[in-house]
């Protein structure tokens, strides 16, 4: 191909991706065709079904976006007309699912005008969405799920107490409603010392600069939603005279909360900043999801006896210089051992991206976490703690069919993934990375 | 203290709180072995020579700090001290041709787009605790360089990771000098904001072409000069020595390696122009990630690149790279490694080695050549280190399993023969290592301490 026709190609592949022209013109990775999904048959794979163990030599059908069947190859029955996909020598197993990322909110990090990720002008701004931000034609999302990850958490940045409200998607789909699986799916919060507005003395400062500070702004954040409500309440009842208040979006955002109708990621590195978040969790009744805990090695039996799910990491961050070098590695397997119940993310798991889920999940494996709970760790767990385990995470009968199909062990950095499916449907294996992979790999033929 | 603590990024415990810590843990630290033992066999392990295949049940026998012996059977001495590694992988030990681990914060002399009189040994820390993390990864030799500030940095240091002994005994005996250059987007944002030149790709190399203009007038200076005092002229006045235009010259003439950080195919080509018209060679392009555009261009150069798996879109100049790069470029007969730039991921390079199966399909020794013989070319050791054969430094690294495995974890790490990290030791498995590690600032990363 001559430079000039592979560059017009190339600039037409990142004006489809980045600026979502292929909804308009022809398909492009991001699309899918509103016909409803074929019946597809993945046969003869071995299937790790998460919830019910490994089938060597199993069939799974796929119809009307769900999986309807599933047993071993011998006795389930292919329907009549279904699309075979052979999986024989092949791992099929459900598609992952990341507890943490900023999937579009973000294009190029360095780039200030790509970036949604967090208000930064409050500590408390429960009423910020990220449903309203997402960017469903990102580059970034076909390049993750090409290594299996079909469903995330997009959470805010986390520069704030509160930081909004986080949004499940599903990786595939036509437009940033058909992927939007659950928009306000949680409120992201964080107890951390790097959160707070930082007192500088060459600079302006701005309340709260200590954790003291934190503490009493978010205990006074909530006390105000419980006084909007007693007043909204009082206002609602037919003898009420007067105005009713004037409606008060934040405080109206931190409601289901404070009633435990959806979880609170609440982000906390050390040990004590994870037992005076807990504590205010606890005064608030809140439904908690512990995020981080990566310098909390010393109050894991406390962690446990919480009883709250945990997602875990990124478990790269730096041991401390007087612990060795395992001491986060092996984190999800201490807390795993005490009977948490733990999700990994990719959030802060570096430059390569959501991409490189499994790998953390196999690294704590290595580290002691038993394989299965690696594998629940990226896909049942996340799934129930954010209340979609009826729906993602497993192979089962009735859940969506969101289903990869690999070379090899899922969790291991060498294995490819060969097909993944989202809802039914077979995804495109295209980004703009395979299109640039597939425009210069003619070059890697005339070595010199 | 506030311009410290302004610059973390990461959740690290604050410095001084890490002082506490690692002074309480004085008492439990190992105690330095007193000698390396002349005879060392590592037996019944699968051997990844990286130069001539994978020998199951094979042997290694380290005499006097040197391999003397590789093969399914080796001519050990009986009073050897032998290791039994049955079921074990055994590997040369991995080798980091671009980090900033162990520089505390003095990772950019920010100050000017010329710098190349820094000297980064200035600077090293070897109590770092990266050191002894990445020891924990099997690294055994690292290139400790400038940041990509400054389009021409500082001089580079190369250490053996012998955690625990001291400064000098790290060092790496007799190592080529080498040098970092970078261009691109980093040293256009620090001086560019501050409107300075450069702040565009143009006034990048602008800046480049001046100084070394600057250094052929000061050799030219040195050369009048010479003559005359080989004709024995008595007026002649030496001229005075600097230590900028000195480390420029010495560019020029050969003397140290040139490890250029930039990302894109324009700008290797650009690179290699320039250093064309001032006659030095390029040793590697570091991080290099559209190479896979150019590689065909390149490889003709000789110019190596030291590379990131599959790092990408966190910069508009990394914006096109792909996690096939590497093994790409290595098909295009470009010599490929790959490096951490982070004091994360240089505890794990084998599995970013393991992605290159994955991504363009390399073979387990293409993939750990990477991160062994490759990277010790780009540093220029790799006559001494980067694989298992004979006559080269006993610096290899016994693992549970495959190394290219997810699952891989390093038992024993021994540099010159000597045993310096036994995960089955209690405590940090270190067995020269005593007293408090140090905690930098910084993840080491090479924009980092770039003024920002």
């Amino acid at each position: 191909m001559k430079p000039g026709i592979l560059i017009a190609g190339l600039a037409w592949a990142a004006l489809t991706q980045v600026y979502g022209l292929a909804q308009t013109g022809k398909p492009g990775p991001n699309y899918t065709a509103p016909a409803p999904a074929k019946t597809i048959a993945i046969v003869g794979g071995k299937l790790l079904t998460i919830t019910h163990g490994t089938m060597e030599d199993g069939t799974i059908v796929m119809s009307g976006g769900k999986i309807v069947t599933i047993g071993p190859s011998k006795t389930t029955k292919v329907p009549a007309g279904a699309e075979i996909f052979d999986a024989k020598g092949m791992t099929v197993y459900p598609g992952l699912f990341d507890a943490e990322t900023s999937l579009g909110l973000t294009e190029v990090a360095a780039d200030q005008n790509s970036n949604d990720l967090a208000e930064t002008a409050d500590e408390v701004e429960p009423q910020m969405h990220v449903a309203d931000a997402f960017h469903a034609e990102t580059v970034h999302i076909p390049v993750e799920r090409l290594n299996g990850i079909t469903n995330a958490i997009v959470a805010p940045a986390s520069e704030d107490s509160i930081a909004g409200q986080d949004a499940a998607i599903q990786l595939y789909g036509r437009d940033h409603d058909e992927m939007l699986m659950q928009p306000d799916i949680a409120l992201a919060m964080n107890f951390e010392g790097s959160v707070r507005r930082k007192a500088n003395f060459n600079g302006p400062s701005k309340f709260p600069t200590t954790r003291m500070g934190l503490a009493s702004q978010i205990r006074q954040a909530f006390l105000d939603a419980q006084a909007y409500e007693v007043e909204r309440a009082a206002a609602a009842k037919p003898d009420h005279k007067g105005a009713p208040p004037k409606r008060d979006l934040k405080l109206e955002a931190l409601l289901p909360y404070l009633h435990g109708e959806k979880p609170v990621v609440l982000g906390a590195y050390e040990g004590y900043e994870v037992e005076v978040a807990m504590s205010l969790a606890k005064e608030f009744h809140l439904k908690v999801i512990l995020n981080h805990v990566t310098h909390a090695q010393d109050v894991l039996d406390e962690i446990a006896s919480y009883h709250v799910p945990v997602i875990v990491g990124p478990i790269y961050d730096s041991p401390r210089p007087d612990e060795r070098y395992d001491a986060v590695f092996s984190l999800p397997a201490e807390l795993q051992k005490r009977g948490v119940k733990i999700a990994l993310s990719s959030a802060g798991g570096g430059e390569g991206g959501s991409r490189n889920l499994p790998y953390a999940a196999g690294y704590a494996v290595a580290y002691g976490l038993p394989y299965d709970e690696g594998l629940k760790a990226i896909t049942i767990n996340p799934a129930e703690m954010f209340g979609l385990g009826d729906k993602l995470g497993s192979l089962d009968i009735g859940k969506t069919a969101n289903v990869v199909v690999s070379n090899g062990d899922p969790l291991d950095v060498r294995t490819t993934v060969k097909q993944v499916y989202i809802e039914g449907n077979a995804v495109p294996m295209v980004s703009r990375q395979t299109l640039l992979r597939d425009e210069y790999m003619p070059l890697t033929t005339k070595k010199p | 203290m506030a311009s410290l603590f302004s610059v973390f990024r990461h959740r690290s415990a604050p410095l001084f709180v890490a002082a506490i810590w690692a002074i309480s843990i004085t008492l439990t630290a190992q105690t330095p072995s007193s000698s390396t033992p002349g005879d060392v066999v590592i037996k019944n392990a699968t051997v990844m020579t990286v130069t001539h295949g994978t020998i199951q049940h094979g042997s290694v026998w380290i005499h006097n700090g040197k391999i003397a012996g590789v093969g399914a059977t080796v001519n050990a001495p009986s009073g050897a001290m032998t290791i039994d590694a049955a079921g074990k992988y055994v590997t040369p030990g991995i080798i980091d041709p671009h980090s900033h681990s162990a520089l505390g914060d003095d990772i950019n002399e920010a100050t000017s787009p010329v710098t190349p009189s820094m000297m980064m040994i200035d600077a090293f820390d070897n109590r770092d605790k990266a050191l002894y993390q990445a020891l924990a990864g099997g690294v055994t030799t690292e290139l400790l360089l400038h940041g990509s500030a400054n389009m021409i940095g500082g001089q580079a240091v190369v250490i053996k990771n012998k955690f625990g002994m001291s400064r000098d005994e790290m060092l790496f005996p007799n190592a080529p000098r080498s040098i970092k250059f970078a261009s691109g987007e980093n040293p256009k944002r620090v001086y560019g904001r501050r409107g300075e030149v450069p702040s565009t790709r143009m006034g990048n190399f602008e800046v480049m072409r001046q100084a070394f203009e600057d250094a052929k007038a000061y050799m030219a200076s040195w050369d009048a000069y010479n003559a005359k005092v080989a004709k024995n002229d008595k007026d002649a006045v030496a001229p005075k020595k600097d230590l900028k235009l000195e480390a420029l010259a010495d560019v020029l003439r050969g003397k140290l390696y040139v490890q250029i950080h930039c990302y894109r195919a324009d700008e290797f080509l650009t690179e290699e122009a320039i250093a064309k018209e001032y006659g030095y060679k390029i040793r590697a392009f570091h991080h290099a990630l559209e190479m896979y555009k150019v590689g065909d261009q390149i490889a003709p150069t000789g110019t190596g690149i030291a590379t990131f798996a599959d790092w990408w879109g966190f910069k508009d100049e990394a914006w096109d790279a792909i996690p096939w790069n590497a093994v790409m470029s290595m098909r295009e007969g470009v010599r490929v490694a790959l490096k951490s730039d982070s004091n994360d991921y240089v505890r794990r390079l084998n599995q970013e080695a393991g992605k290159m199966v994955h991504y363009g399909g390399a073979t387990e020794e293409e993939a750990l050549r990477m991160i062994t013989l490759n990277a010790a070319w780009i540093i220029g050791v790799d006559d001494r280190v980067g694989s298992l054969d004979e006559g080269k430094d006993g610096d290899v690294v016994i693992w549970n399993m495959d190394p290219l495995s997810t699952y891989a974890r390093v038992e024993k790490v021994y540099i010159d023969g000597d045993l310096f990290f036994d995960n089955s030791l209690p405590g940090f498995g270190t067995t020269h290592f005593s007293g408090a590690m140090h905690e930098a600032g910084f993840e080491g990363n090479d924009d980092e301490g770039d003024g920002q």
